[in-house]
């Protein structure tokens, strides 16, 4: 899909013009102001890009010269993409001033092709958006049809040696430099370039033009940078009128979860990450996400959690276009029970369901399990994991070490009264608060992993040995404290409190 | 002040949750009155939860308070005063010997927005870290409707929550999932560093406790095993009761009672010990 003059199209949807005062962008290149992009109305003046600033205004006084800014304009792109994504999930933006749409298979929601292309530019001209559209077989003959063909062509596969005959050489996406250099030689036309021996080409302009001619005619394969990985497990619902209330919201999205289900089932596959689009009236395409911890298609759940988030969605004039598909799929197979099993594995289903209603709702990273890690130092002790599945090395704890039941995140520093050089303290203040020492057990020393991370050159190294104690004070209260470093002339160790016993 | 129309009577299905003796229950407990209609008084009394599901403390100074012992699949109510009503560690003690033998092959939900909880120090408890599924969300807001997500299902053994405010309807909400559905609801009371723990109104919970610390029989110069004073300070089909327990390291009763301080026991038995 070409869009002609699209930088004037993006900026008189702001900027006031009419056609007696033609909007053009302007760029200055060393010190001169020159026309990049002239519309169509600038054209019917005489304005063409490349002139100078002053050169146009003698032409057409009234213009209105806007500076060019194509980092808007690719945004803006960008945006139509996105929007043409009620079409096929496959739209990228092709800058400066085109589209890709892959609608392979998306032409039977039309009924034919040409539907669709009508549908597209009827919407596009009714938002003024001047457009020329193309539909073939590969994306170069593609391009080559919107850019310098009849508009809205449809060609079918197989006859783009024919119907890009006639075209200019322009229309294969090469420089311009190329281009100038290949009508020197005389050759205007694809059927001049297709009758030369490739490699006298190859030769004389680099391997571009060939490789760009076998593109268009289908002999290579061309890659197109989609905005977003292709998306096998897609359904798509378009209403006669846009709906908005919550409950036809719900309706359509227990359909869409009903297709998806069957295009899943049917290969025995289950999807972990769900996204429902939701196409309006306006550009805005609202969207919610779900995740599960372990692979679903059960349609009735994935309503269940889609439908909790639902009132995220704001209809806004109303929906057009709902889409709901499958991001990471993964194999699912049907399970084979024995009655047996079966209250288990019902249990462990419920289980799953708990787990994704609360991971959807507080975010994935806030349900967590824990497994043990080997490491001595305690706050490395302790790994989180994904909430399922539950399999896990076991825990064992060592009856002479005993960890406290709270570990404050970050140690905090205490004020301690204590014999030298390694006695537990008599006294400790901690949060404002003093705590005299009835009992203590210890020292238990850990000392920091040295294989792990840069230490500080100021500290010494006895500054990364702990001293744990094990005390209780006078009410009964247990704390888990800890010595940095030794005694030294010059220095004192400092003293953290790093957890409490129950 | 007991209205004049209700009539002390105990519902007819719980007698099997609290075998044994029981004049003092029968007094003590209001129930329907008798002309309400079939439905109100079925909604009163609540689905059927399963009989005599009770976790005992196997003393009977505890027990008897309880009416059998800890009653499952209802909601209870941990707290702790001073310097453990913000660091909670105490309760969470307490909570982790009570998990420890409560359906030990189902997971825990611990629900808390600080995550300074240490599973390997539940170990000596007899708990299983294994069991724990850790939720964390933003506030207290969050941890109790996440707690009732959880107890919906019923998959769960139990559902710890930490929570500072915890209002009457929402414990009610709570209350009314854990009998719905079979799961044990815990709800630990936690205050942030510098609030003043302060209830507006009591919860609903079928049992409320207060702990303190105790200072431990020492073990030459180290700490002995930890000791608390827990108070039962509401029980509802029950009696309030305080004893110092201390936890033991023997994995079937990690919890051992060492004093009775006091057993607010009801006038007729105090009567026929005197007798």
């Amino acid at each position: 899909m070409w869009l002609p003059h699209w930088p004037i199209t993006r900026l008189s949807r702001s900027v006031s013009a009419s056609p007696d005062r033609p909007l053009v962008t302007v760029e200055t290149v060393r010190g001169v102001r020159h026309l990049v992009v002239v519309g169509m109305h600038g054209e019917a003046q005489g304005l063409s890009p490349g002139q100078t600033l002053t050169a146009a205004r003698a032409v057409c006084p009234a213009l209105v010269p806007v500076d060019a800014d194509p980092v808007a304009d690719e945004a803006a792109l960008a945006k139509l993409a996105t929007w043409c994504e009620r079409y096929t999930p496959m739209a990228a933006p092709d800058p400066p001033d085109g589209l890709w749409l892959d609608i392979t298979g998306c032409s039977a929601v039309f009924a034919r092709e040409a539907e669709l292309a009508h549908d597209l530019a009827i919407r596009l001209e009714r938002n003024a958006v001047p457009c020329r559209l193309a539909i073939a077989g590969t994306s170069g003959a593609a391009w080559a049809l919107a850019h310098a063909g009849k508009d809205r062509i449809i060609l079918a596969s197989g006859e783009e040696r024919t119907a890009l005959a006639d075209l200019p050489v322009t229309c294969l996406r090469i420089d311009a430099g190329t281009v100038t250099g290949l009508r020197r030689l005389g050759l205007r036309t694809v059927r001049d370039l297709l009758r030369i021996p490739r490699a006298q080409i190859t030769a004389r302009f680099g391997a571009l033009p060939v490789l760009r001619l076998d593109q268009a005619l289908g002999a290579i394969e061309e890659a197109i940078d989609w905005p977003r990985p292709p998306i096998e497990w897609h359904e798509r619902l378009a209403f006669v009128e846009p709906i908005g209330t919550p409950e036809d919201l719900r309706l359509a999205l227990a359909r869409l979860a009903e297709r998806l289900y069957r295009c899943l089932a049917e290969q025995d596959k289950g999807g972990q990450r769900f996204v429902a689009r939701f196409f309006r009236v306006d550009d805005v395409v609202p969207r919610i996400a779900v995740s599960t911890a372990l692979p679903v298609r059960d349609p009735a759940y994935l309503h269940k959690l889609l439908c909790e988030k639902l009132d995220t969605v704001d209809p806004g004039f109303g929906i057009e276009v709902m889409g709901l598909e499958a991001e990471t799929v993964t194999p699912l197979h049907a399970p084979q029970t024995r009655l047996a099993d079966i209250a288990a594995l019902d249990a462990s289903d419920r289980l799953a369901g708990v787990v994704d209603t609360l991971a959807n709702r507080l975010g994935a990273d806030r349900v967590s399990r824990v497994t043990p890690y080997a490491s001595h130092v305690p706050e490395r002790a302790v790994r989180r994991v994904p909430p399922l599945p539950v399999k896990q090395p076991s825990w064992v704890g060592d009856p002479a070490a005993p960890r406290p039941i709270r570990l404050l995140r970050r140690p905090e520093e205490i004020e301690v009264i204590a014999p030298v050089p390694d006695d537990p303290p008599i006294r400790f203040r901690w949060r404002g608060v003093s705590h005299r020492v009835r009992a203590a057990a210890g020292p238990e020393r850990i000392a920091a992993e040295w294989w792990r991370g840069k230490r500080s050159g100021k500290r010494p190294e006895t500054d990364l040995i702990r001293d744990y104690y094990r005390v209780e004070d006078s009410d009964g209260a247990r704390f888990w404290i800890f010595r940095t470093g030794l005694h030294a002339e010059d220095r004192m160790p400092r003293w953290y409190l790093h957890g409490l016993f129950g | 002040m007991r209205p004049p129309f209700y009539i002390a009577e105990r519902p007819a299905d719980e007698s099997a949750a609290f075998p044994g003796d029981g004049d003092f229950l029968r007094s003590g407990r209001l129930s329907r009155p008798k002309a309400l209609p079939a439905h109100l008084a079925a909604l009163l009394r609540g689905p059927a939860k399963p009989a005599g599901a009770s976790l005992p403390f196997d003393d009977p100074r505890v027990d008897g308070c309880l009416g059998g012992g800890l009653p499952l699949g209802q909601l209870h109510e941990i707290g702790a005063a001073g310097l453990d009503a913000e660091t909670a560690a105490l309760p969470t003690g307490f909570i982790a010997a009570l998990l420890a033998r409560i359906a030990p092959a189902r997971p825990v939900f611990w629900i808390a927005p600080v995550s300074d909880l240490h599973p390997p120090g539940l170990l000596s408890y007899g708990f299983d870290p294994n069991r724990l599924l850790l939720v964390r969300p933003p506030k207290d807001v969050e941890t109790l409707a996440a707690m009732e997500v959880a107890l919906r299902e019923g998959v769960a053994a139990a559902v710890v929550g930490e929570v500072g405010q915890f209002d009457r309807t929402t414990s009610r909400r709570l209350q009314l999932a854990c009998l719905r559905h079979g799961s044990t609801g815990f709800v630990l009371r936690r205050w942030p560093h510098g609030h003043k723990a302060a209830d507006r109104e009591a919860s609903v919970a079928i049992t409320r406790w207060h702990l303190t610390p105790m200072p431990s029989v020492k073990d030459g110069k180290e700490p002995g095993l930890p000791r608390w004073h827990v108070a039962l300070t509401h029980a509802r089909g029950g009696r309030p009761g305080e004893w110092i327990m201390e936890a033991s390291d023997d994995a079937t009763h990690p919890l051992r009672v060492v004093a009775a301080l006091a057993d607010h026991a009801p006038e007729p038995q105090r009567f026929r010990l005197a007798g």
